[in-house]
């Protein structure tokens, strides 16, 4: 376990910049107690300090997991977010997609978003950019990103790809022996 | 007319100049110094700012008031234009600005010398030879410690091989003499450079042969990569990163993250750590571009001439 270098910490704001825009700054800045992102074996955490400060007396190669795990870093230095940095990210997202009843399925087994899924979508989203999916419940299913602006959605036939899956909560069954 | 009235009115605008302490001051003329030890009066330390200042103030003017009182009682010398008083010499011990300097170390000779009792005394560089009736050099050419230096016949030793060059033996025996006179020399100036840096002389040994160990050996072409490990050979310590610590002060890691995400949310892509070796090639790159493009003005301004 290891504070990240200026450069991951870069890496790792610009990936969650994408999602949640300046809202970095409440994981930062928190008026509750102190949290701190730590490396540990290639994933990144995002823990309590006084969990981390526990968490020092535990060797590097023990130590198995602590606090949430917001994504890993690929070997050629990339930032990849994980299923389990959702809870986060749907508290402070920008731009948020809900999707119907019967886009849930396919959505959770991994399947991207079409037209004809979405119930309702945040004004004004950009291409590219992160999105949250939700369903109709407000339930955060995971996330994604944003294939045409919002404006460009409605022209999309109903077939059409409108949200690039990135992660979905599915991930924790078929993903179980890899995602932590 | 009566200016009593004026004097006095000057008078009260004018702050006194006597000065009333229950300890007489002592001065310290020489260095234009006071020092007093009457207490403070600590109500009017204690109050509000003003008051203290207020306080303060009339307490060092009292005490240059003093100073000054003193200064005027002194002898004087009338000048052409001006009046001088010559102040007394400084009573008042300084300390020093640099410390004591160490007493020099002995030397290794000065040393025996003083076990021995053996006292320095001057000798003259001439030494008059009684057998030829001058004055000739102590040593050195034509010295008098060059007599009898090469006699014309040497004794064969008894136990010693007959046909053994005595007058080689002599020489080579004087060649040692001065080999082992030069070691000692040697090992007096390492023993004093050695106590210069306060180490004992044979850390200082161990520490110069491993530095030049590690410098021969990465002398090579392949800078040392394919020698052989010699047992016992020190480690080179090679450059570090610099890690941030992973339990920090409070709030130095937030206040770092919070400059990245501002960098971030700026848009500022660029790597926090300088690549030295790509910053040099860009600047190589711009250098060779502003060549050229120099180099073709150059090529320019020959046709104008040309054509002139």
């Amino acid at each position: 376990m290891r504070p990240l270098t200026d450069d991951e910490t870069k890496v790792l704001f610009e990936k969650l910049a994408k999602y949640i825009g300046r809202n970095i700054v409440h994981l930062i800045d928190r008026p509750d107690e102190p949290y701190c992102f730590r490396l540990q074996k290639d994933r990144v955490y995002y823990v309590r300090e006084e969990i981390m400060r526990k968490a020092t007396a535990v060797g590097r190669r023990n130590l198995v997991a602590l606090g949430v795990c917001f994504g890993k870093f690929t070997k050629t230095g990339k930032f990849r977010l994980h299923i389990t940095a959702l809870s986060y990210l749907a508290q402070y997202a920008k731009y948020k997609v809900w999707i119907k009843p019967n886009g849930e399925m396919p959505f959770l087994y991994g399947n991207h978003v079409v037209k004809a899924h979405i119930g309702r979508v945040t004004e004004d989203i950009p291409e590219h950019q992160g999105v949250v999916v939700l369903n109709m419940a407000d339930v955060p299913l995971g996330f994604g990103v944003s294939a045409r602006s919002t404006v460009d959605m409605r022209k999309v036939d109903p077939t059409g790809i409108t949200v690039f899956h990135q992660a979905d909560n599915g991930e924790y069954l078929r993903e179980e022996d890899t995602l932590f | 007319m009566d200016v009593s009235g004026i004097l006095e009115e000057h008078k009260s605008r004018l702050r006194p100049v006597q000065v009333d302490r229950l300890i007489p001051v002592d001065h310290d003329l020489g260095s234009l110094a006071g020092f007093d030890i009457n207490m403070l009066n600590d109500a009017a330390l204690q109050t509000d700012t003003d008051a203290r200042e207020a306080y303060l103030q009339s307490l060092s003017r009292e005490g240059t008031q003093l100073l000054v009182n003193e200064l005027f009682s002194l002898p004087t010398v009338v000048d052409d234009d001006s009046v001088y008083a010559a102040l007394p010499k400084r009573t008042t011990v300084l300390p020093r600005e640099k410390p004591v300097p160490k007493e020099k170390e002995m030397t290794r000779w000065e040393k025996f010398a003083k076990i021995k009792g053996i006292q320095k005394r001057k000798r003259g560089a001439m030494v008059f030879d009684e057998a030829q009736g001058e004055w000739r050099p102590r040593f050195g050419f034509k010295g008098v410690n060059n007599d009898g230096q090469q006699p014309w016949l040497l004794e064969v030793p008894q136990n010693a091989d007959q046909y053994q060059d005595q007058y080689q033996v002599r020489r080579e025996e004087k060649k040692e003499r001065i080999a082992k006179n030069m070691r000692r020399q040697q090992r007096n100036t390492e023993e004093s450079a050695a106590k210069d840096v306060g180490l004992s002389p044979y850390k200082m040994r161990k520490r110069d042969l491993q530095s030049a160990l590690v410098l021969s050996k990465g002398s090579t072409a392949s800078m040392g990569r394919f020698d052989a490990e010699i047992k016992g050979e020190p480690r080179v310590k090679g450059l570090r990163k610099k890690r941030s610590p992973l339990v920090g002060a409070a709030g130095a890691e937030k206040s770092k993250s919070m400059d990245i995400l501002n960098r971030v949310a700026k848009g500022d892509t660029s790597s926090t750590v300088l690549n030295v070796r790509k910053a040099q090639r860009a600047i190589n790159n711009s250098k060779r571009a502003a060549g050229s493009s120099g180099g073709r003005d150059g090529g320019n301004k020959r046709k104008g001439s040309g054509k002139r």
